[in-house]
């Protein structure tokens, strides 16, 4: 004690000394000066890839946005803004015009061209290319020319070359505009490009024309904030410097190296020891000693991750709405979020999470709020199960909370419950997918961009890429697609709040929890701000020295 | 003897493809859905399917479609190609990267093992009872109740973050130094098995009638027991130690883990998980050349240590 | 070493069989009527070890633990609520609670049986091969040996996680017993190897021995000499490594659920409890600690308990 008071009354004069009255931003986590030479280093995943348009999980995701500049970015209130854009604009939500701001440059010195987006777009929408973002271009007019169908499945026969190499809605005006023609009207468009999937490529990614270069995802070359140091590392690190011809808000840090982990935990014995700046996702494990840990260093903000339980309609046993209406209510939100998650998680009443414009509050109803005796009367009136099964991927840290809340089933409807883990995610799909009895399972949704049908159409439209448990409602889906149609912002809100509505009343799902970024940073860094998409601000973040 | 080198070498290749077809049958039947493992929780589009199943021949199902795999592994294997892993890198590089840091963590496991194992083993094993010998069951007690998913994570925090005695974590490219702590960490269950391994032998060996005769010829405690009893009871430890050699390479998925190393042991966790068979196979063929190799060495040793023993 | 001391020494028990019921070491002479066999010997060893009792009670205690569970702890294991969480000692729960505001020691005392099936059968299944495959490698060498050793190597290379993931996904719609069978018989199925090069090692060491090539001349078969004069003496090092891996089956069923691949809940374990305390360690070390401390007293009962019996057997100590 004696030591650290010491310590502090040391440091604060030194603090006044080195003239931080100059520093406006202070007050986040490490003092001191900010030191415009220094690097940063940042925990990511061994990403799979780096290209954009095949880049899908979070750790290429926060590469690239080092490298690459989008098109538009989220505000605070998550309405997108330009940002490599000059302008996107449309009069019928069809025909978009894109306008490049000037001043781009790729890290090659190439100035970035419309033809740069387009040929990017349109290698990614190539069927043949295998790219994992590829369905970000469906709604643009000629996507399907770019597919094939695969004539007998899964058979040995290949699937015939698609009839198209380029996208029919993508045109160039001129150098630094393009215009793009949807199939039909879709209001969100303008904020689906702030998605990985749409950054440009330049000249030098290609060997020939819609051919990549098996060289460039080494090294890949954007026109963003930052450049390639060396190639990527595989499994060891990825270190990016300061591009300086980046023509709006430079970084404040001379580079960034992406350190490669295996398990967060290590990562966050790394931060502890000031070996590693930041941990963007701090680990269940490590949750509760966290803030005791970091102190100040250990902060939460928005996130898009909404944790729920899913009923395959499969299994007559809860074909009631009333039965999983009765389970919602016997699941106490609050006790598991506090408890288990030491309160860096919320608990979930609604369909969509609270980034979106247009969430609303506890649209579940009455089925969101903890009632065990009347969650006891309606079970048992509506003839649930006396055995409920919570199917989960142990690999995810979800045992703490599935037990629990097994428990907490246990004890307020009188049934038994087990929760029963499958070794990874896609071994508990493959046993929903043969129908084998695996219970309620769960499921989590991140957003690709902050719009209501992004929750809407993929998990609970009858053709959602995610809707794993078969739930299908026409009115639902006209209204989602109707509300896509929409003219204006406003009314296409309107529309989705109607088909939420319409969730509330058939309960195909259990809302749960919603997530927020939970992360740490060690003594050497300060301004660690976190995006909608569990990503570090890469421009915002200012090493101490 | 050379001739029985020679036999034991052919024998390898032989092992070897074994081994692979092994191997290969356990991912094959244990196939679920390695895309979707890919893609961890999002769905995976049909384009992507449909390239991806293309280009490894995710389609060949059944007997034949095993067999058709496997020909074409083996044929690519033996012009010395290993194949790409699902996310399209070579897998001759992975290897290369995960080999170095792996050999050098496993040897200073074995070294811990030996260093401590074997020594503490002989005092326990001619003090039989004493204080000492008591603390060393306490240790080999203590290291089997607490598994390395446990102890891991403690000496990491204690020694690494609090008492800074060692680098939290070690990474790809460590120092010496950096790979100490989980050497020992990985080393300590080794350390505990040789330890009663040797003491138990050399107990035993102590009561033999050489060493009675021995003592009578007048021989000192210190050469009776460096020479005479050291050397016979070296048989089991050794052996022990060659195939601890192979599943400490193995074995350190946890380790690895834990102190972020990015060797064999996590690329099979990982290639196991995402149901990457060639990678998977790549990796287990290389193991399974190290127990070949090490447990040739032991049973060579063998000869060397008790003359009795003979290899026509 | 053509003494005839050791070819004597090792026929002792032969020689005691015999009804002369010659005192075979001095200070002995009890019974002459009745015949000595080396088990009755070692027995009488084992009546006066405070050692063999200590663990004998042990091991008794945790098998009836694992018998009868209820008769130990009057809390009901699976009786859990988040109100608890971490809550000191009251009524039954003499350890307090776990991170799920479960009886810890109820919870170590219901996982004895799902842990001590699997740390036994384990065990038993890995001695039986690996006594059988290493004495078959080590005593006939030659092709046999070639072949078996081969096998070894094989096995050795095949990762416990991958034939974990192959065998459990093929009971994965199965009850927990499934479970919990499919778990030992992978973890015997990879585990046999070690003892097995270790048995060999001492049979290969042991048949070179005066007194194997006596028997031999005395006309004794292959499988007298080999179960009845090698087997007695090669035993010593594999019950080490035997014992010590009853102790590590055990755990590594932790590592197991740890992986996601082990014994899964309604099933009660000391492994899935140290894999759930681990998580929250540095919150309360207790929830670890006590299946932890099961543990490790149950394997020092067994490596007491094997050391005992093999002093008792061994001819020489007397």
């Amino acid at each position: 004690m004696q030591v650290r008071r010491l310590a502090a009354w040391t440091a604060l004069p030194l603090a006044v000394t080195l003239g931080l009255a100059a520093c406006g931003s202070g007050g986040n986590g490490g003092s001191g000066k900010s030191n415009p030479n220094a690097a940063v280093s940042i925990q990511i995943g061994e990403p799979q890839h780096l290209v954009p348009t095949n880049t899908t999980e979070t750790s290429g995701s926060q590469v690239l946005a080092g490298l690459f500049s989008p098109l538009v970015d989220y505000d605070a209130q998550n309405k997108p803004y330009e940002v490599a854009a000059q302008s996107v604009a449309s009069s019928d939500n069809k025909v978009w015009t894109i306008k490049l701001k000037d001043g781009f440059t790729f890290h090659n010195g190439q100035k970035v061209m419309s033809d740069d987006y387009i040929n990017a777009w349109n290698y990614g929408a190539y069927a043949p290319n295998g790219q994992g973002a590829s369905y970000f271009f469906e709604k643009i007019a000629g996507y399907d020319d770019l597919q094939s169908v695969d004539p007998d499945g899964d058979g040995p026969k290949a699937a015939p070359a698609p009839k198209a190499k380029t996208m029919s809605g993508l045109k160039k005006v001129d150098d630094q505009t393009f215009t793009v023609t949807l199939s039909q009207p879709y209001i969100d468009f303008k904020t689906m490009l702030g998605y990985t999937a749409f950054y440009p490529l330049p000249k030098a990614a290609f060997s020939a024309p819609g051919v990549l270069k098996d060289s460039y995802e080494q090294a890949p070359i954007g026109q963003g904030p930052f450049k390639m140091k060396g190639t990527w590392q595989h499994d060891a690190k990825i270190e990016v410097e300061r591009y300086d011809a980046y023509p709006t808000e430079k970084p404040k840090v001379q580079g960034v190296e992406f350190r490669i982990y295996q398990q967060l935990s290590a990562a966050y014995a790394d931060v502890l020891g000031d070996n590693l700046d930041v941990i963007p996702t701090i680990a269940t494990e490590n949750m509760s000693s966290a803030a005791a840990d970091l102190g100040d260093r250990y902060k939460t903000s928005p996130m898009s991750s909404f944790q729920f339980l899913a009923f395959p309609t499969f299994d007559k046993n809860f074909s009631s709405p009333d039965v999983r209406k009765a389970i919602s209510m016997a699941i106490d939100r609050d006790e598991i979020t506090k408890s288990v998650f030491k309160g860096s998680q919320q608990p979930a009443r609604s369909f969509v999470s609270p980034v979106l414009p247009g969430y609303r509050d506890n649209t579940a109803g009455a089925a969101g709020n903890f009632n065990p005796t009347e969650a006891k009367k309606l079970y048992q009136a509506a003839g649930g199960p006396a055995k409920i099964t919570i199917s989960y991927n142990g690999d995810g840290g979800h045992k703490d909370w599935v037990d629990a809340t097994c428990n907490q089933l246990k004890a307020n409807l009188g049934v038994d419950c087990v929760g029963s883990a499958e070794p990874k995610f896609a071994d508990l799909l493959t046993k929903v997918e043969k129908k084998q009895p695996v219970g309620l399972f769960r499921m989590g949704w991140v957003m690709d961009y902050p719009s209501m049908e992004d929750y809407l159409g993929p998990l609970y439209s009858t053709n959602g890429s995610s809707n794993y448990y078969g739930y299908s409602n026409p009115e639902f889906d006209k209204l989602v697609k109707e509300g896509s149609a929409a003219p204006t912002q406003e009314e296409a809100i309107k529309k989705y709040q109607q088909a939420e509505d319409i969730l509330a009343k058939d309960m195909p799902v259990i809302p749960l929890r919603f997530g927020q970024n939970v992360y740490g940073s060690s003594t050497k860094v300060k301004n660690v701000e976190m995006d909608l998409f569990q990503r570090v601000n890469l421009v915002k973040i200012e090493a101490v020295s | 003897m050379f001739r029985y080198i020679l036999r034991r070498l052919l024998q390898m290749v032989l092992a070897f493809f074994g081994t692979t077809l092994i191997v290969y049958a356990l991912m094959f039947a244990g196939q679920g859905d390695p895309i979707q493992a890919l893609a961890g929780e999002r769905p995976v589009t049909a384009a992507q399917r449909a390239y991806l199943t293309e280009k490894y021949h995710l389609d060949a199902t059944g007997v034949g479609g095993f067999f058709y795999r496997y020909f074409d592994y083996v044929k690519n294997l033996v012009q010395g190609d290993l194949g790409e892993s699902l996310t399209g890198r070579s897998i001759g590089q992975i290897l290369q990267q995960a080999w170095p840091v792996t050999v050098k963590l496993a040897l200073i496991a074995l070294a811990v093992a030996i260093l401590f194992g074997v020594t503490a083993g002989v005092i326990a094993g001619i003090r039989r009872a004493s204080i000492f010998d008591n603390s060393t069951l306490l240790l080999t007690l203590l290291v089997l109740g607490i598994p390395t998913i446990v102890l891991a994570p403690l000496a990491q925090y204690f020694l690494g973050v609090k008492l800074q005695l060692f680098p939290p974590t070690a990474g790809s490219n460590p120092t010496f130094y950096a790979l100490l702590l989980p050497g020992i960490v990985l080393g300590s269950l080794s350390l505990a098995t040789a330890l009663r391994l040797t003491r138990t032998s050399v107990a035993e060996n102590l009561r033999a009638d050489y060493v009675r005769t021995a003592k009578s010829k007048g021989l000192l405690r210190r050469r009776i027991i460096s020479v005479h009893v050291l050397r016979n009871s070296l048989i089991p430890v050794i052996t022990f130690l060659g195939v601890e050699l192979g599943n400490l390479m193995s074995g350190a998925i946890i380790t690895e883990g834990v102190f972020n190393i990015p060797g064999v042991g996590f690329n099979l966790f990982r290639a196991i998980k995402t149901e990457d068979g060639p990678l998977v196979v790549g990796i287990v063929s290389v193991l399974v050349v190290v127990y070949l190799v090490s447990n040739l060495v032991v049973d060579v040793l063998y000869a060397v240590l008790d003359p009795r023993i003979r290899y026509e | 070493m053509s003494d005839f001391e050791t070819v004597a020494a090792s026929e002792n028990q032969a020689a005691r069989r015999g009804p002369s019921g010659e005192p075979g070491i001095p200070g002995q002479v009890g019974t002459p009527q009745k015949p000595r066999s080396l088990a009755g010997d070692a027995w009488r060893d084992l009546r006066r070890n405070p050692i063999f009792w200590i663990s004998l009670t042990l091991v008794v205690l945790v098998a009836a633990m694992a018998a009868f569970p209820e008769l130990f702890a009057s809390n009901d294991p699976r009786n859990c609520a988040l109100s608890r969480q971490h809550a000191g000692p009251s009524g039954g729960a003499i350890f307090g609670y776990d991170f799920q505001g479960c009886d810890i020691y109820a919870r170590s005392v219901y996982g004895a049986r799902a842990s001590l099936l699997v740390g036994l059968l384990s065990a038993l299944l890995t001695g039986i091969i690996a006594v059988v495959v290493g004495m078959l490698a080590g005593y006939f060498g030659r092709w046999i040996d070639a072949v078996l050793s081969r096998v070894i190597d094989i096995v050795l290379g095949i990762p416990l996680l991958l034939a974990a993931i192959v065998l459990l996904k093929r009971v994965s719609t199965g009850g927990p017993n499934t479970r919990l069978a499919a778990v030992i018989v992978v973890l015997a199925i990879l585990g046999w190897t070690t003892a097995a090069r270790v048995v060999r090692s001492s049979v290969i060491t042991a048949k070179e021995q005066d007194y194997v090539a006596a028997a031999r001349m005395l006309g004794a078969g292959h499988s007298r000499i080999m179960w009845r004069h090698i087997l007695p003496n090669s035993l010593a090092p594999a019950i080490v490594v035997l014992t010590i891996a009853l102790g590590s089956f055990i755990a590594a069923e932790a590592t197991l659920s740890f992986l996601g691949i082990g014994l899964k809940s309604p099933t009660i374990s000391w492994g899935i409890d140290i894999d759930a305390g681990r998580v929250h360690m540095r919150e309360s070390a207790t929830p670890l600690v006590v299946p932890s401390a099961f543990l490790a007293l149950t394997v020092l009962a067994f490596i007491m308990l094997g050391d005992a019996i093999r002093d008792a057997f061994d001819p020489k100590l007397r």
